[in-house]
This record gives structure tokens, sequence and C-alpha cells, in this order.
């Protein structure tokens, strides 16, 4: 068992701007804006569940990321 | 230049990994103006690695990829350390020098490459840890910016040899205690910075990665000044998580804590007035014409 990132659609505020998740997760090409739904979404595979983005998130008071469990 | 370099033959396009499909497709070689808030929307020149989950060397990667200004015309010089677990997974030409030779092998190919390519701009950035910069390859940093080299020099300081297993080095502060330092470390943190500017570089920083916008301004101006007028110097506070017995989630908040007023990776910044010249003839219209109309009047 190993933990990634997931993003919460409903409260992620990607549409206005926040790129916090993207702009500190340490792995490139892991966090990316979704055009077409305008939210962040994870990438899994390259995910090392190193829990940034969930600190980013929750400190801006969107707690729009957490971990799962795959 | 544009991707022309890298377009993939189209009978073999089927063929190419998907990674590489992508970077054709999607990544932001010859944009004007490339920066950190590329990532995310396009494809950032680094591929999977294996540095420690949360690693801030790896967040410092992906800034100092994503504002190169000329990628496609950049070679990168890396040395031993975490860093060079990367290099091999980085869409920008790069060389592996041996541990603590990175300024000299740079300082050869920067020559190299202005005969061999002399109507083409060609930038030679160097980038290597602390251990690799500030103290076995000491004289090599040194001697490169004495001789005026046109490099960029960009150190990952983490305070300690991260790679081997935590010893101290020169960039380590004084009394830090670290699994293969269990003695405390006997002396100062070594002032490179200031060495940097008294060695002749033009343009020296030191700053942590906790803000992306200033770290493109770094890498940028390093960049340029580099390019034109002489050797510049860019230090970034990146820890090293697990050597200090930080959690993974930790090491922004580390940079933080680190940077404020008195903190010994406060903002620090120090320009030539030949590179300050320059950088004020480059920017854009708007500005300089303010500055002629200003003279003029
Ligand atoms: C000539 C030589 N000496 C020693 C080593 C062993 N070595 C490998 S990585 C490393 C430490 C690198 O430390 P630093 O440059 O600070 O980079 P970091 O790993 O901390 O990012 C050392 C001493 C080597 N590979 N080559
Ligand atoms: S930090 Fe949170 S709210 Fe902002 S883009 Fe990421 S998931 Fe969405
Ligand atoms: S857990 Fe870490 S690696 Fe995974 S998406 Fe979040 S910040 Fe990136
Ligand atoms: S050992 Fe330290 S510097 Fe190296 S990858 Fe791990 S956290 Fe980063």
């Amino acid at each position: 068992m190993y933990a990634v990132a997931e993003v919460i659609d409903e409260d992620c505020v990607a549409h206005k701007g926040c790129r916090l998740c993207i702009m500190y997760c340490p792995e490139a090409n892991t966090i990316l804006f979704d055009a077409e739904k305008k939210v962040a979404k994870v990438i899994e595979p390259s995910c090392k569940g190193c829990e940034l983005c969930v600190v980013v998130c929750s400190a801006a008071k969107h707690n729009a990321i957490r971990l799962v469990h795959r | 230049m544009s991707k022309e370099k890298i377009k993939i033959n189209r009978e073999f396009y089927d063929i190419m990994p998907k990674e590489y499909q992508e970077l054709v497709e999607d990544a932001t070689y010859g944009k004007e103006g490339r920066g950190w808030k590329d990532v995310g929307e396009s494809k950032e020149m680094i591929e999977e690695h294996s540095l420690c989950a949360g690693c801030p060397e790896s967040i410092a990667f992906r800034y100092v990829l994503a504002c190169l200004p000329n990628p496609e015309d950049t070679v990168m010089v890396g040395s031993t350390g975490c860093t060079s677990l990367v290099f091999p997974h980085v869409a920008v030409h790069n060389i592996h020098s041996l541990f603590g030779n990175q300024n000299a092998v740079a300082s050869g190919l920067k020559r190299a490459l202005s005969y061999r390519f002399p109507d083409k701009v060609k930038d030679v950035v160097v980038l290597a840890g602390d251990g690799a910069t500030v103290d076995i390859g000491l004289d090599m940093t040194l001697q490169s910016w004495f001789r005026q080299e046109k490099i960029a020099t960009i150190c990952f300081d983490n305070e300690l040899y991260a790679n081997t297993g935590g010893q101290s080095s020169g960039l380590m502060q004084k009394g830090f205690v670290a699994k293969m330092a269990p003695a405390g470390k006997k002396f100062d943190k070594v002032d490179l910075p200031e060495i940097a500017r008294q060695s002749g570089c033009h343009y020296v920083t030191m700053l942590t990665v906790s803000k992306p916008n200033r770290v493109e301004k770094a890498i940028r101006n390093a960049i340029l000044i580099a390019r034109e007028i002489g050797p510049t110097y860019v230090q970034l506070y990146t820890p090293c998580i697990l050597e200090i017995g930080k959690q993974m989630m930790e090491g922004l908040q580390e940079m933080r804590d680190s940077e404020g007023p008195g903190k010994r990776f406060e903002f620090k910044e120090y320009i030539s007035d030949e590179a300050k010249a320059y950088l004020e003839s480059i920017a854009p219209k708007k500005k300089r014409k303010k500055v002629t109309a200003q003279t003029e009047g």
C-alpha cells in the first residue's frame, strides 16, 4: 500500500487562479491544471506521496487535496 | 530556434516514447518569456527521478528548468551528488563532470561552443551541490570566476554532503551536527556569495526556493548577464530534509523559517555596474522609453 494525492474537484479553486499545489509539488509533470474541468489533477504514477500539496492547500484553507491509499 | 531540433520524423512518431512526444508537442522550447508560470500547463523538461519524496532540490530543479531563457541552446554542467540523480532525466543538453570539475568543464565547453557557433547564443549553466562547489571544486569554481568565464554557476546549497549520508560541507552552519559529522561543524558557514563578488562575479544572489518568482528572476539575470558580461553565481537553499531530520512535507516551511530578516538565507543580491547597465538596455521597451524621456527632459 502506498499514498498518493487526490484532488477533491468540488473544493478546488484552480478556476480562480489558485496554483499552489502545482507550484510546490516537488515532482515535475505531477499536478497539472485540467483546462477542461478547471481543477488541479494529480498524475498518480509520478506522485511520491510527500504531502506537500496537502500542506499548502490546507494552509490556504482550501482543503481541496488529500492523501489516499492505493 | 524552436522545436525544429527535437522534431520527430513522421515515420517514427508512433514508436517514440510518450514522454518524448509530449516534449515535442507541449514543452516550451523557443517560447519567449518562458517561466515558472508555465508549470502545470505545459510539459516540464524533467521526467521521474529518484530524489527523496518532498526534496526541495527537486522543487528547485523544476523552477530552474522552467526559467532557462533558451533551453534549446543551453548546456548544463552537473556534478556528483543528489543533483546528478536528476540530470539523466532532464530534456536539456547536459554533461556530468567528475566531482568538483564542473566549472573547469563548463569553461572549456563555453569556449568551444563560441568557436564552433560564433553567430549563435549558447548558454552554459553549471548546477552542482555545495560540496562540489565550495569544497572539492572550490579551486575550479574560483579560477573560472577569476578568468571571467561567461558561465552561470548555480549552487544547490543543502549545507552538507547529502548523497553520501550527511558529512559536513563548507556551507554547513557552525555547530551543526549531522549523521556523519557527529562532533559538530567546527567553523563558520563559508560566505561564498561575498567571495564570488570579490572574485569577479557580475551578478551574485542568495535565496531559498520558497518563492518561484524570485528564483525565476535570479536564474534569468544570472544567465543573461553571464551571456554578455561575465561570470555569475546563484546560491539556492534547498534543504536536505532527510539529513536534517525533517518530515517529507516540511521542506517548504524549513526554507521559510530560514529566510527572514537576519536569518542565514535572507535574500541577498549584488549586480555590478556593467551588468546593471546591460539589464537596463534589454529591459522591456516601455521602461526604456521612460528612461530616455527622463534624460532628454
Ligand atoms: C572525486 C570524488 N570524490 C568523492 C566522491 C563521493 N561523493 C559522491 S556524492 C558526494 C557528496 C555530494 O555532496 P554535494 O555536492 O553537497 O551534493 P548533495 O548530494 O548534497 O546534493 C561525494 C563526496 C565522488 N563521487 N568523487
Ligand atoms: S492548492 Fe488546492 S485549491 Fe489550489 S489548485 Fe491545488 S488543489 Fe486546487
Ligand atoms: S503528494 Fe507530493 S508528490 Fe504527490 S502530488 Fe502532492 S506534492 Fe506532489
Ligand atoms: S538525500 Fe537529501 S538532498 Fe538528496 S534527495 Fe534526499 S532529501 Fe534530497
